[in-house]
């Protein structure tokens, strides 16, 4: 860390609990069952169990997670399992009501 | 006929045999087997693929929950464009729950996750599987799937094609990520978690009660409190039930309703059924003995909402089995109404030291109800119950006062709803417990009396939800400590959030003269567009 200078606030939470001796609670913490526990920077919580690291407001970066395949067990993954998933719905920040949820109900 | 077509049929009938013989169908004449519709799924569309050199690939290595087994067959047709009725996905669920299922013994530790209890705790052997397995999905997942070496790490093949960023959600920036999965992982899995046990070899060959007869049922909903009733079950065919229900929440609440069920291996119970005005599903488990059923129920399209589930069956066998116990909490030197529900009930009850039965309110062999009078002296802690002289697992504690109280869950979700996305609400509950033995709170030795009632308020968590107003656009918490999230989508109001939240949920309760507080995490958070009944 000593070569990495702390620019936005996310990151300078991150140092502040690195420096009040938080970086065992974050490593250790668990989640909710289904959550994701890959706080990159996180989907539902973030390392800290709060939600300020987490991308904001969501929409602005969800094609940026389903694109990718990031949280492929929370969200679609229009990498290889919905590919058309955001078909006709350019922006998620406007079309987000008209995405659909991925499992069938029975 | 076309040569196509002969060739066609051909290759289907080959198929058809090839099937009987690697599920171990080989003693079932064709014509009988025919007949599963299940079966004829597997024949007509699985093994279109999952065939090679005449024998079926896959399907036959694995060993799941009957939801397993159905995120699997959704799977086929998101993945691979398998089209399947709803009868015919229900019918393949079932054949192969029934004949690769797991036992009773190996599904226990998660029903949990079965059940979708929401805000559990997920619970990793190690941190080995917690960073392989437990970072995208529950680690109930896994550990609710049966499988051989080579499954495992064909698993594990699966995850990198088809998921490849498993690689940096299994830390693979900071080790050889893929050496430990491929070469370590499927050996431990099948140590854990093997497709051979004794337990399903034992379960798969005995012979399991069906569920038909009367059952004397009860349980708790949070928000609502306690219920006891009965569950009257009727043979529809194999496996299938009618089902009608009465539950009495207590004076004037008594739900009644109708629904049906299908057991899947033998035990796992999957109902459906409209209780009062509200559509509930149920998933309930049958004691290897057929006795006793427990699980829960929960609303159809809400499954954060529902009740705990307890049942005893009410036949001519059944000896001073309780399913509960109400109240559960005895305050000293004063007086109460305690009623016991079960089924064969002597009317003999033992509530312990220092609670008298002073009068008898009902006596029948299904409850049994009775005035009591708590010493003055009584020593706080817990009693167990015994009716008939016998022992029961029920207890009911005496108390002096409330020495604390924690709010459960102490950290819970809440999801904003909108679009395709209903919202996912949090049920809180304020429980009281005593210090025991040493005297303090918060330690192990605490002794829990139960849920009490409570007063509902929410506070910003921290400095940073006070700053964004996370308690005036998060949601609302209504009066049984149930809170309700806000509409989702980003709010232009907000400088560039959507109404999510980190608030503090305070519970106040009255305890006499004194009044205790107590304080739980609740983050209103984003949808999940992935509801698979494994989380």
């Amino acid at each position: 860390m000593k070569r990495l200078r702390a620019l936005n606030h996310k990151a300078h939470l991150i140092e502040q609990a690195v420096h009040d001796g938080h970086r065992e609670e974050v490593q250790l913490m668990s989640s909710v069952v289904g959550c994701t526990t890959t706080f990159d920077p996180g989907w539902e919580v973030d390392a800290f169990g709060g939600l300020a690291s987490l991308c904001q407001p969501m929409e602005a970066d969800l094609y940026g997670c389903t694109d990718p395949c990031w949280w492929p067990a929370q969200l679609a993954d229009s990498l290889n399992t919905a590919r058309d998933w955001t078909d006709g719905k350019n922006s998620a920040l406007r079309d987000w009501r008209e995405l659909q949820t991925l499992f069938p109900g029975d | 006929m076309k040569p196509e077509t002969i060739k066609h049929t051909r290759r289907h009938l080959r198929i058809a045999g090839a099937v009987a013989l690697v599920l171990g169908m080989a003693g079932t004449t064709p014509a009988v087997a025919a007949q599963d519709p299940g079966r004829e799924v597997i024949d007509k569309k699985c093994a279109s693929c999952h065939l090679e050199d005449g024998k079926l690939t896959r399907i036959p290595e694995v060993r799941k929950t009957p939801e397993g087994w159905d995120m699997t067959v959704v799977r086929m047709g998101i993945w691979h464009k398998v089209e399947l009725t709803p009868d015919e996905r229900r019918a393949v669920v079932k054949y192969l729950a029934d004949r690769q299922g797991l036992a009773p013994s190996e599904a226990a530790a998660f029903r949990f996750l079965t059940e979708r209890r929401p805000n559990m705790q997920d619970a990793p052997p190690d941190e080995e599987m917690a960073q392989m397995c437990g970072r995208c999905h529950s680690y109930g997942r896994v550990a609710l799937q049966r499988r051989d070496e080579d499954e495992w790490r064909k698993l594990m093949h699966t995850h990198l094609g088809q998921f490849p960023s498993a690689e940096y959600s299994a830390l693979g920036r900071d080790r050889n990520w893929w050496e430990i999965a491929r070469d370590k992982m499927p050996g431990r899995l099948a140590e854990m978690y093997p497709k051979n046990t004794d337990a399903w070899r034992d379960w798969s060959r005995a012979k399991h009660r069906p569920a038909a007869g009367r059952w004397i049922v009860a349980g708790e909903r949070p928000g609502w409190g306690a219920y006891t009733g009965t569950m009257t079950v009727t043979a529809k065919g194999s496996d299938r039930y009618e089902v009608g229900y009465e539950l009495h929440f207590g004076p004037g609440n008594t739900v009644r309703g109708k629904g049906e069920s299908l057991v899947y291996t033998g035990y796992e119970w999957r109902g459906t059924a409209q209780l009062g005005n509200e559509q509930t599903q149920s998933i309930f488990a049958l004691s290897e003995d057929g006795a006793r059923m427990s699980g829960r129920w929960f609303l159809r399209k809400a499954d954060e909402i529902g009740a705990t589930f307890e049942a005893v069956r009410a036949d001519k066998a059944a000896k001073n089995a309780l399913v509960s116990v109400s109240p559960q909490m005895l305050r000293a030197g004063e007086t109460a109404t305690v009623t016991v529900a079960g089924a064969g009930l002597d009317a003999k009850l033992d509530l312990g030291s220092g609670v008298e039965v002073v009068e008898w309110l009902g006596k029948s062999a299904e409850q049994l109800k009775v005035r009591v009078k708590v010493a003055a002296d009584a020593a706080p802690g817990v009693r167990k119950v015994a009716v008939g002289g016998r022992a029961s697992d029920k207890s009911v504690a005496v108390y002096r006062q409330i020495d604390s109280l924690r709010v459960e869950p102490a950290f819970g979700i809440a999801r904003v709803g909108g679009g395709t996305n209903p919202p996912v609400t949090a049920q809180f509950d304020a429980v009281a417990f005593l210090d025991g033995a040493d005297g303090k709170p918060g330690t192990d030795d605490d002794v829990r009396l139960g849920s009490v009632p409570a007063k509902w308020s929410t506070e910003p968590f921290d400095e940073r939800a006070k700053h964004d107003e996370d308690l005036k656009f998060a949601g609302h918490m209504e009066p049984h400590g149930q809170f309700l999230p806000s509409f989702a989508g980003p709010n232009p109001n907000r400088r560039g959030l959507n109404n999510v939240g980190n608030l503090s949920v305070v519970a106040t309760v009255a305890d006499g003269e004194r009044s205790l507080n107590a304080k739980g995490q609740l983050v209103v958070t984003v949808q999940r567009w992935n509801p698979t009944p494994l989380r």
